[in-house]
């Protein structure tokens, strides 16, 4: 139960061309949807876009972490996207967000989600890890990233 | 004598109902009664609130859908054992996983826990988080872990 096992390449989103939060999250669950792992596209952003209402999940340090629990998807999935001039998520720290983790799950799958969450959460607090993922050029590189900082 | 009292730790999904399965299997076979637990993960709800990732109203919403889907689990896990003739007790508990699971078998003085399988690979900072290695290491009784999903439909279509 890694991220490593759910974090696929072609959900990797190496250069953003998103300028803004709901870009971001369309941008990414495009990618997504693209490995066919999204039921229905536009309600998982909803969903998501509906979470974010409740507060920012820019947590700082340039990371966003979008979320939900939606029946749009069957299991867990997680997406990756980087911006290198930065997005502004309204994040806590008021700084742009550089790294985004798009994620949804069942409802039926809650404690798994919420495991995977904590997971990412506690990895992306490491400045080592953050440091190496906005150096990383290739989506191969992000997953080798997560298998050598959850091993 | 004999194994009589067996618990299996759930956590809702599609690994938690074959694992469930096969205790049922299990004590049908033994002529024991089945006990299956499910806690709802205040650490974690703790974790995400105090990492900033989930905001107050969200993981009251998220504790509450726990709880709903740890009744309705239990519920079907009951259906399950009464179907097959097995002696049932629900046991639903917030907490830390691990802690909250073994002292379930303590409670009960249990002679065999069942759990979902581990993870594949781990390190020794995953053993020492994850709480699935930490009921596996700090239960007091025999653990069964339960692998080959597809046998444990048949064993348990077989009874």
């Amino acid at each position: 139960m890694k991220i490593s096992d759910y974090l696929k390449e072609h959900a990797c989103q190496m250069n953003l061309s998103a300028q803004n939060k709901e870009e971001a999250i369309r941008e990414i669950a495009g990618s997504l949807n693209s490995g066919g792992e999204i039921n229905e596209q536009e309600a998982f952003i909803r969903d998501i876009l509906e979470r974010e209402s409740l507060g920012s999940t820019g947590i700082g340090h340039g990371v966003a972490i979008p979320h939900s629990r939606t029946d749009s998807v069957d299991g867990f999935l997680i997406g990756f996207g980087k911006s290198s001039s930065g997005v502004d998520f309204s994040a806590l720290d008021g700084e742009p967000v550089h790294l985004i983790f798009l994620m949804g799950a069942n409802p039926q799958e809650l404690n798994l989600y919420l495991r995977l969450l904590a997971e990412l959460s506690k990895l992306l607090m490491d400045a080592a890890f953050r440091r190496e993922l906005m150096a990383a050029e290739k989506s191969s590189d992000i997953i080798a990233l997560f298998q050598k900082f959850e091993s | 004598m004999g194994i009589k009292n067996i618990v299996v730790s759930v956590a809702g999904g599609v690994v938690s109902l074959l694992t469930a399965k096969y205790a049922v299997y299990l004590a049908q076979q033994l002529d024991a009664k089945l006990t299956a637990v499910y806690v709802v993960d205040e650490k974690a709800l703790g974790d995400l609130l105090k990492s900033k990732i989930f905001v107050e109203v969200e993981a009251q919403g998220y504790e509450s859908d726990l709880e709903e889907q740890g009744r309705r689990f239990l519920e079907r896990v009951r259906r399950m054992a009464e179907q097959k003739g097995v002696a049932f007790e629900p046991v639903l508990t917030r907490g830390v996983v691990h802690d909250e699971v073994v002292e379930t078998i303590k409670q009960l003085n249990a002679d065999m826990l069942v759990m979902g399988e581990l993870k594949e690979a781990v390190s020794r900072k995953e053993i020492f988080y994850d709480e699935g290695e930490r009921i596996f290491r700090e239960s007091p009784c025999t653990v069964v872990v339960v692998k080959d999903y597809e046998k444990v439909e048949m064993l348990y279509g077989s009874i």
